[in-house]
């Protein structure tokens, strides 16, 4: 009897703990095969959601411009200087890479990879979809009027721009200036196989409001090393 | 085999079939009831938009998107200091939220916001003796609209629009499927105590499910808080990523509240099992 009792009273105490865990590991998988089917939408839409960390919400901005001498963008030998790609830091978006000046205009502002709030705010920003200087392509940069850009109405033919980046520094002329409706998507050749750069900001200057206008300013470049994306 | 050794063998199987499926129910009925507490409850969104300072977030948002503007349009940051700081967030953002829950149009007010605007505007212009031409009226009003959209868009939450979607469609529905899953359990757990010829039978099949219950609740917010996948969740805005994070974070603690009752009831039905089986085997 006394046998019967113990045997009893150990078979019951382990039930108490595997029962629930067998139980438990059934509800899952059975809840999993109903749910999925049905939710699988909302799970294929929710990995869009989940980043590798935490999110950065800082307006602050990385800087990555370190100014170099003026004789570094060219040779010994007065040829244009070749920067192997790899041998140079690619601004990431909302990078400081740079800053842009023109004397003439009273221009001298960070230049910002990327055209966003955050970038016009504290300077002019290349459009993320042309190129940074030295690529041999389309430049566009865009400016408020009311800041960093106002001095854009000042800008004349024949008036020199000059960047400077952490590779090179670059220098352009400013060849032409024109007014243009803000829908005019002809304005700027991003396919150009030759290194220009475009400035644009709002028009008319001055006015209070969103205008509906643009001012662009073309330049043709001067000089600045070429990058090479071979090396 | 006997009839009466036929009979012990199969009793256990069925009872622990029936303590699984109230186990089963007790999980279904546990996440009916945090859904109903957190999904589907209006005052749980307001409460986690007040804990988690989305309204202080948002106005601040507002005010650096709408400096951001003014900095295309020729106005100061001052401007609009002044101008959001009248922007009454919290009633904007409770009405949007209770459209939702009652089903009623979404449609965040604009019109009072623009007239505010356009008359801030024509103060500006004559406190600083702006000359007419320099304030064109088109791109005044380009200004006002493209600042009513940000706004709006400020004040939406994202992907609220869908849940809500779900939230009036499925309410009834939910309401009754945990009438329906409570009764259940009462059910189960009657056809258990009352089938039972032995009391602390009755007592060991009830704390299986309980306990099953228990585990299968509680492994929820164990997933998700060891995956910690709920910080990592890319969000637009500051605001809405505390809204989000709050939101689930006290979402997950209701699991854990659930989790926390059916442990006290298991552990209570262990109690009274071993006091019933000690009774028996002393008898």
């Amino acid at each position: 009897m006394r046998k019967h009792r113990t045997s009893h009273r150990s078979k019951g105490g382990k039930n108490f703990i595997i029962l629930p865990i067998i139980f438990c590991v059934l509800i899952i998988g059975i809840s999993t095969a109903i749910v999925y089917p049905s939710a699988y939408s909302f799970i294929s839409m929710a990995r869009f959601l989940i980043s590798d960390g935490e999110k950065d919400f800082s307006t602050g901005y990385n800087n990555i411009f370190v100014p170099v001498e003026d004789s570094e963008g060219e040779n010994s030998s007065g040829e244009r200087k070749i920067v192997p790609m790899s041998q140079m830091e690619f601004p990431s978006y909302g990078e400081q890479f740079g800053e842009l000046i023109i004397e003439d205009c009273q221009i001298e502002a960070k230049l910002f990879f990327n055209d966003g709030d955050n970038e016009l705010n504290n300077g002019v920003g290349v459009f993320a979809g042309s190129f940074i200087p030295g690529y041999g392509k389309t430049i566009l940069v865009a400016g408020h009027n009311n800041t960093y850009f106002n001095g854009l109405k000042y800008a004349k033919k024949g008036q020199k721009v000059k960047i400077r980046t952490s590779y090179g520094n670059y220098v352009y002329e400013i060849n032409e200036t024109k007014i243009v409706d803000k829908s005019d998507v002809d304005a700027c050749n991003l396919g150009a196989d030759y290194e220009n750069l475009v400035m644009y900001t709002c028009y008319p200057f001055d006015e209070l409001g969103l205008t509906p206008q643009r001012y662009f300013v073309y330049a043709k470049f001067v000089s600045g090393p070429a990058l090479d994306d071979k090396n | 085999m006997s009839d009466s050794k036929r009979k012990s063998h199969v009793k256990p199987v069925i009872y622990g079939f029936l303590s699984f499926m109230l186990g089963f129910v007790l999980f279904a009925l546990s996440i009916c009831l945090v859904l109903r507490f957190t999904f589907f409850s209006q005052d749980f969104m307001l409460d986690s938009m007040a804990n988690s300072g989305y309204y202080e977030m948002v106005k601040d948002e507002l005010g650096d998107k709408l400096k951001s503007l003014g900095h295309a349009s020729g106005l100061p940051d001052e401007f609009f200091d002044e101008f959001v700081k009248k922007i009454d967030i919290v009633n904007v953002e409770r009405n949007y939220v209770s459209s939702f829950y009652t089903g009623s149009s979404t449609l965040v007010d604009t019109n009072t916001f623009k007239q505010d605007m356009i008359d801030a505007i024509n103060v500006y212009i004559e406190e600083n003796n702006i000359d007419k031409e320099k304030a064109n009226e088109d791109s005044i009003l380009y200004l006002v609209d493209e600042a009513s959209s940000i706004y709006v868009k400020t004040v939406n939450v994202s992907f609220f629009a869908v849940f809500a979607n779900y939230i009036n469609k499925l309410d009834t529905p939910l309401r009754m499927v945990t009438i329906g899953l409570a009764a259940a359990a009462l059910v189960i757990a009657a056809i258990i105590y009352f089938t039972n010829q032995f009391k602390h039978r009755r007592y060991r099949y009830i704390t299986y499910g309980l306990g099953a219950g228990f585990l299968s609740v509680i492994v929820i917010p164990i997933v998700v808080f060891s995956s910690g996948i709920i910080p990592k969740v890319n969000l637009a805005t500051r605001s809405l990523y505390n809204l989000f994070v709050g939101y689930f974070n006290s979402m997950f603690m209701y699991f854990w509240i659930f989790a926390a009752i059916l442990l006290f009831l298991t552990v209570i039905c262990f109690v009274v099992y071993l006091q019933k089986y000690n009774k028996a085997v002393g008898n």
